[in-house]
C-alpha cells in the first residue's frame, strides 16, 4: 500500500501543469476586459433593484392620485410624479421589471427554438433540412414588426397581454437564430470525433447535446446576448407604439409613451427621460458585454 | 446569373400565396367583419345587413371568400376602407409619396454619412477622430429609433426650433411651387436623420472595418511601392473594393425601412404608410391593413431577394443554387 500511493505522488508531481481549457481561457479574457464588467455590474446592478422593487419602495404604482400630479422631483419622490400622479421611481423600477422579464424569456425561447430547429435541420440533413430551411425561410420572410403588431392585436384581450407579447416575439423570431445553429452544425459535424461518437452508437440526440452543443456554445451566447438587445429595443417600441404590453402595467417602453404628448415632452421631462435613458444604458452595457464575449470567444483576438 | 435572378423570382410567388393566406386567416380572426366596408353603417336594420352580407358573400364558405379576395387583390382591387369610405388604393396613393420621400432620404443620408465618416475612420484608425466616430457608432447601435427621435423632437424642435416636430408640409402651400418642396423637405429631415441613425452607425463600422483590413493587403503594398500618392490609393484602390460589400447592405434597407418608418413616422406624425398601418390597426380598417400587410411583406421579400442576388453579382465565389 504503502509503495502505490507514493508512486501516485510522483506522477502528479512530474505532470505537466494542466492547461487552461477553452471556455476558462475565455472567462479570463473577458473578466480582464473593463468595459464588458462595468457593463455586467450595471445590468445586474439594474437587474437586483428592479426585481427587488417591491422591497425597495412602498409606493403603489397602480393608484391614480389626483392631487399629486406632474409633480418636480423632491425628496419625497426623486423623480417626481407622472400625469396621473403616480410616482416615476416606483415606476421605474416595476417597469425594469416587466422590460427585462420580457427580454429574458423572449431570448430564452429565441435561442430555445433557433437551437433546437438549426440544430436538428443541421445534425440530420437532407429532407428534413430542407423542409425546415424552407420554413425557417418562411418565417424570416415576414415583416417582423407588422405581424407582431397585427397579432398582438388579434389576441388582446383574449388572453393576459404579457405572455401574449413574449409568445408572438418568440414565435417570429426564432429564424436568424436557427439558420445561424444550423451552419455551424454543418461545419462541425464533419469532424472525426462526430463520426467516433455516431459509429460507438450514440443516438442523434445524445451527439448534438453532448458532442455538437458544446462546441458551438461560444456562438449560441454570442447571438443570445444580441437577441437580448434586441429585445429589449422591440419589447420598449411596442409598449411606446401602445401594441405591447397592457397599458397599465408599467414597462420603460410604456412610461416613454407619455412623450407623445407635447406637453409632456417639452416641459416635463422627468417623466420621459428616466426611461429613455435607463433603455439607453442597458441596450448599451448589453452591446458592450456581446462584444466582449465574441472578443474572448475569438481565440485570434489578441485582447 | 439571371437564370438564377428568375429563378428566386418565381420562387417568390409560392411565398407571397402563402403569406395572404397567412394574413386572411389573420383578418378574419380579427374581432369584427374584415369586409364590412360596403355596409352602411348607419342603417341596423339587421334585415338590410344580413342582405348586404348574402350580397357581398359573407356567408360563403372560407375558401371561396379567400379566392374572390386574392384574385381582385391580383387585379389591383384592394377593397373599399371603413374609416375613409374610399378605395383602399386611393387611400395608399394619398401617402406612398410622403413615405417613399421619407425612405430615400433614409436611405441617401445613410450612404453619404457613412461614406464620408467610414473613409475617414478608416483611413486614419485609433486616431482621437477615429474614436470619436467610435463613440457615435456605439451610441447610434445602442439607442433605439423610438428613444432617438423622442430626443431629437426636444432638443431640435422645441430647443432650438430648427425643424417641425409633426406633419409632412407647412400649411397653406400651394403644390408645384419651390416653398411646397422646400416645407416638405424641411418636415422629412429629421425623421429621416432618426430613420438612418441605427443604420448610419453600423455601415460606417462596416466601411471602416473593411477599410482597414483591406489597407493590410498586397496590392495596397505595391500601389505605394510604385509611388501612387495616399489619397489616390485610398480613395480609388481601397474604396472599390471597400463599396462592394456595402452595396448588398440594399437589399436589407428596403427591409429595415418599413419598420423604420411605422415607428418613426407615429412618433412625428408623419402622414406616410407606417402611420396609415397603425391607425388601421386602431380603427380596424380591415381592408387597408390587409393591403398593407401585403405590401410590406412584398417589400420584405423584393428585399431578401435584391439582397440575396447583389451577394451573388459581388462574390462570384457564392454558389448559387
Amino acid at each position: 500500500m504503502q509503495i502505490v500511493t507514493q508512486k501516485d505522488a510522483n506522477i502528479t508531481q512530474v505532470s505537466p501543469k494542466k492547461s487552461l481549457s477553452p471556455l476558462a481561457m475565455a472567462r479570463k479574457k473577458f473578466l480582464r476586459n473593463k468595459l464588458a464588467m462595468i457593463s455586467l455590474i450595471f445590468l445586474v446592478i439594474v437587474a437586483i433593484v428592479s426585481f427587488l422593487a417591491p422591497y425597495i419602495t412602498t409606493a403603489d404604482i397602480t393608484k391614480v392620485n389626483i392631487g399629486q400630479m406632474s409633480l418636480k422631483p423632491s425628496s419625497e419622490h426623486w423623480l417626481g410624479t407622472d400625469k396621473s400622479g403616480r410616482d416615476v421611481f416606483t415606476r421605474l423600477l416595476y417597469g425594469g421589471r416587466i422590460s427585462l422579464l420580457v427580454g429574458i424569456s423572449c431570448t430564452f425561447f429565441v435561442v430555445f427554438i433557433g437551437t433546437l430547429i438549426g440544430s436538428i435541420a443541421g445534425y440530420f440533413g437532407g429532407i428534413i433540412d430542407s423542409l425546415l430551411m424552407r420554413f425557417t425561410d418562411f418565417i424570416l420572410n415576414f415583416p417582423f414588426l407588422v405581424f407582431v403588431i397585427v397579432i398582438n392585436a388579434i389576441l388582446f384581450g383574449k388572453v393576459s397581454g404579457l405572455w401574449v407579447l413574449i409568445a408572438v416575439i418568440s414565435l417570429l423570431y426564432w429564424g436568424g437564430v436557427a439558420r445561424i445553429v444550423r451552419s455551424k452544425i454543418l461545419s462541425e459535424k464533419e469532424n472525426e470525433y462526430i463520426t467516433a461518437a455516431i459509429s460507438i452508437g450514440c443516438s442523434p440526440a445524445k451527439v448534438i447535446i453532448k458532442h455538437l452543443l458544446p462546441n458551438i456554445l461560444s456562438t449560441i451566447i454570442v447571438q443570445a446576448t444580441i437577441t437580448f438587445a434586441t429585445m429589449i429595443v422591440i419589447e420598449s417600441a411596442l409598449s411606446y407604439l401602445g401594441f405591447g404590453v397592457p397599458q397599465e402595467v408599467p414597462s420603460w417602453g410604456n412610461m416613454l409613451n407619455s412623450a407623445n404628448e407635447p406637453d409632456v415632452l417639452q416641459y416635463k421631462l422627468w417623466i420621459w427621460v428616466p426611461p429613455a435613458l435607463l433603455i439607453t444604458l442597458t441596450i448599451l452595457s448589453i452591446n458592450f458585454i456581446g462584444e466582449g464575449l465574441k472578443d474572448a470567444f475569438n481565440p485570434k483576438s489578441k485582447r | 446569373m439571371l437564370k438564377f435572378a428568375f429563378r428566386r423570382f418565381l420562387g417568390m410567388i409560392p411565398m407571397l400565396l402563402l403569406i395572404s393566406i397567412v394574413i386572411f386567416t389573420l383578418a378574419r380572426l380579427m374581432p369584427g367583419d374584415s369586409f364590412s366596408g360596403e355596409i352602411d353603417p348607419t342603417n341596423t336594420n339587421p334585415e338590410y345587413i344580413a342582405e348586404m352580407r348574402e350580397k357581398l358573400g359573407y356567408n360563403d364558405p372560407l375558401p371561396q371568400q379567400y379566392f374572390r379576395w386574392i384574385t381582385n387583390f391580383i387585379q389591383g382591387d384592394f377593397g373599399k376602407s371603413t374609416r375613409f369610405k374610399i378605395s383602399v388604393s386611393e387611400v395608399i396613393k394619398e401617402r406612398l409619396p410622403n413615405t417613399l420621400l421619407l425612405g430615400f432620404t433614409s436611405i441617401l443620408i445613410t450612404y453619404v454619412l457613412a461614406f464620408l465618416m467610414g473613409m475617414y475612420a478608416g483611413r486614419k484608425p485609433y486616431t482621437l477622430g477615429d474614436n470619436l466616430i467610435g463613440t457615435f457608432n456605439y451610441l447610434g447601435l445602442s439607442i433605439p429609433s423610438f428613444v432617438a427621435g423622442v430626443f431629437a423632437i426636444y432638443f431640435f424642435s422645441y430647443k432650438l426650433g430648427w425643424f417641425p416636430s409633426n406633419g409632412s408640409i407647412g400649411i397653406g402651400m400651394k403644390e408645384g411651387t419651390i416653398e411646397y418642396w422646400l416645407s416638405r423637405f424641411h418636415h422629412v429631415i429629421l425623421p429621416a436623420f432618426v430613420l438612418a441613425f441605427l443604420n448610419i452607425a453600423s455601415y460606417t463600422q462596416f466601411l471602416r472595418n473593411d477599410i482597414i483590413e483591406n489597407s493590410r493587403k498586397d496590392f495596397v503594398r505595391t500601389a505605394r511601392a510604385k509611388g501612387t500618392p495616399e489619397s489616390k490609393i485610398y480613395n480609388v484602390h481601397i474604396l472599390r473594393n471597400s463599396i462592394i460589400p456595402l452595396v448588398t447592405f440594399l437589399g436589407f434597407d428596403l427591409v429595415s425601412i418599413i419598420s423604420g418608418a411605422i415607428i418613426t413616422e407615429t412618433i412625428f406624425t408623419y402622414p406616410g404608410l407606417g402611420q396609415l398601418f397603425l391607425q388601421s390597426v386602431g380603427t380596424r380598417d380591415y381592408p387597408v391593413l390587409m393591403t398593407l400587410t401585403m405590401l410590406f411583406s412584398l417589400i420584405t421579400l423584393i428585399g431578401n431577394l435584391v439582397a440575396d442576388i447583389l451577394y451573388g453579382v459581388v462574390d462570384p465565389r457564392i454558389r448559387l443554387d
